[in-house]
């Protein structure tokens, strides 16, 4: 409790910079991973492959990710900071978003858009009236993966100099200050689990009401 | 109204419809029936453009439907697929609106036709706000065909849309089908796999094998003259029992010496009715000439004493039930008579078991 009293002020501005890390991050990534699920979805065989790519990405140990990071952007002397950070997590979240964008468009019945095009819907009336709709749950549950998955990751941000909760995690390795980890680790799973909770609120919210009903 | 005239359509080297002329009459219910993979599938997407032909041209009313944007062809043509065609994050009502609001109509006037056009298909307006996930699989295809008559369109296509229903729900459905089409009088080419269903509903039927018409003929004909093996083995058997079935319940429905009471009448009212007419069954109406009931006599064992016996759900037949339907539902039920109700329950008449008898003698 002392110490909590005494590290307050520091608490809220790296919970804050925490947050802030993910907030410029995911958005970057949807950015680019659901145009990119849109794409791919048509198209199996470079749907295939991207998710592969993706994959692989995301099998790199963050902490190496970060490593390369500050090592390729050092050049440009963006080595240090939000910025390596960011493109890591961003990197980090794309398998996720753009999977589920995929999977998400390629699960409504082929005969259901049948019956729309039957019915003399054009192709932007069915993607919008109708898969967007209907694909809408599963690509909010690709983001919400991406964001708590993104707020664990990010714990590494304070390695390059970003900041984050990371920075008690790992500042208590350094001075053998098992209060600081606890604080750090715990502070770090209790926002994945709050946001955690919060996007499913949205996620049910953006779920159309038709799917919702059980039989 | 619908002309093919040599059609072909190939997929990749295969052929699936060859050289296919056919002349689908307006105002007339064609079925196209064959075993899976003889094309009526392919021949029914050529007609609104979802499968476009090869070679050949099909004319709606005369026009070359390929001078006619795909879209707008298809808005203007009905198109019923089996159950899962119902969007699911739509309620009933956008379900039905869907056409229309591609027409750009006036939501009041959406509104009128969606309660018509549930009226139609006999599904309450409290319908109209559910989902799909809450209905029946019987309902689920009324609102299937109530919305592809959404924009009153002249031209329906129908690919199975009974294949995935139960067998006591598809005939009612059948029945109801037939009874609308009475109705709407529209032009229509309903695909199916299913014989008797092709026997019970069709105006015309057009026999396929592979991608080629074997028989197009009115169902009379077609049993009573198979153009060949094929179209032998494709009847069954039995084809002097289909017989009965191109006759309806509707033609033998008997109106006279009929006793029928409101559920206002007194049992006291009902047994002096009926010992006056001497007559032992009366059915009950409600003020919609709805079929509610039924009241007959019974002597008991002590004579000059009768008893009256009330029945509140009692066995009938649909008008539009072929006569072997309604054979097989007297001799299942005992009955020696069935009253016959419409779609919306409404009470017709009744139909005689002698009477059935006396047409197969024939």
């Amino acid at each position: 409790m002392e110490f909590l009293g005494y590290y307050q002020g520091i608490i809220l501005k790296e919970l804050l910079r925490h947050l802030e890390i993910i907030a410029i991050s995911i958005p970057i990534s949807i950015i680019v991973s659901i145009p990119l699920g849109f794409y791919i979805s048509p198209r199996p065989k470079l749907a295939k492959f991207v998710i592969y790519i993706t994959s692989i990405l995301m099998t790199i140990p963050s902490l190496a990710l970060f490593g390369f990071m500050v090592i390729l952007l050092a050049p440009l002397k963006l080595g240090l900071g939000m910025v390596p950070a960011i493109i890591a997590i961003a990197l980090y979240s794309l398998l996720p978003i753009t999977r589920n964008t995929y999977i998400g468009l390629n699960q409504v019945s082929p005969r259901m858009i049948e019956a729309a095009k039957g019915m003399g819907m054009s192709n932007k009336q069915i993607l919008w009236k109708i898969k967007i709709p209907l694909s809408i749950p599963i690509i909010m549950a690709g983001v919400r993966n991406a964001i708590v998955l993104g707020i664990s990751v990010a714990t590494f941000a304070s390695l390059v100099a970003a900041g984050g909760l990371g920075f008690f995690i790992f500042a208590g390795i350094g001075r053998s200050n098992l209060k600081m980890v606890l604080v750090g680790a715990i502070l770090v799973s209790a926002l994945g689990i709050g946001v955690n909770y919060f996007l499913l609120t949205v996620e049910d919210w953006v779920t159309p009401k038709g799917l919702k009903i059980k039989r | 109204m619908i002309e093919l005239i040599n059609v072909t359509k190939k997929f990749g080297g295969k052929v699936a419809v060859n050289n296919l002329s056919l002349n689908i009459e307006k105002g007339k219910l064609t079925m196209l029936i064959g075993p899976s993979g003889c094309g009526k599938t392919t021949t029914m997407r050529m007609i609104n453009r979802l499968t476009q032909y090869d070679e050949g041209d099909i004319k709606l009313n005369g026009v070359s439907i390929n001078k006619i944007d795909p879209v707008k062809l298809r808005r203007s043509i009905g198109y019923v697929i089996q159950e899962i065609g119902l969007f699911p994050h739509f309620t009933v009502y956008d379900n039905i609106a869907t056409v229309p609001r591609l027409l750009k109509w006036d939501e009041k006037k959406i509104r009128k036709r969606v309660e018509e056009l549930l009226d139609i298909v006999t599904l309450d307006f409290n319908f109209a706000y559910k989902y799909p996930l809450q209905l029946s699989g019987g309902e689920r295809q009324r609102v299937g065909l109530a919305r592809s008559l959404g924009a009153d369109p002249e031209v329906l296509l129908m690919d199975e849309p009974f294949g995935a229903i139960d067998p006591i729900n598809r005939l009612r459905l059948q029945d109801s089908f037939l009874e609308i089409q009475e109705e709407i009088k529209k032009t229509i080419v309903f695909v199916t796999h299913d014989i008797n269903e092709a026997i019970k509903l069709g105006d015309k039927i057009a026999i396929m094998k592979d991608g080629t018409l074997v028989q197009y003929d009115d169902p009379a004909e077609i049993l009573a003259n198979p153009a060949n093996k094929f179209v032998e083995n494709l009847l069954g058997q039995d084809r002097s029992i289909k017989a009965l079935s191109l006759k309806k319940t509707k033609d033998f429905i008997l109106k006279d010496n009929l006793i029928t009471v409101s559920n206002e009448e007194t049992e006291r009212e009902i047994t002096k009715k009926l010992q006056e007419k001497k007559a032992k069954i009366a059915f009950v109406l409600d003020k919609y000439n709805k079929l509610i009931g039924r009241y007959w006599l019974e002597e008991s064992k002590k004579k000059e004493q009768v008893e009256i016996i009330f029945d509140d759900n009692p066995i009938f037949t649909e008008r539009n039930n072929t006569l072997n339907e309604t054979l097989s539902t007297m001799l299942e039920s005992g009955e020696k008579l069935l009253p016959v109700v419409n779609r919306k329950k409404i009470f017709m008449g009744i139909i005689k078991l002698n009477d059935i008898f006396e047409e197969v003698s024939k």
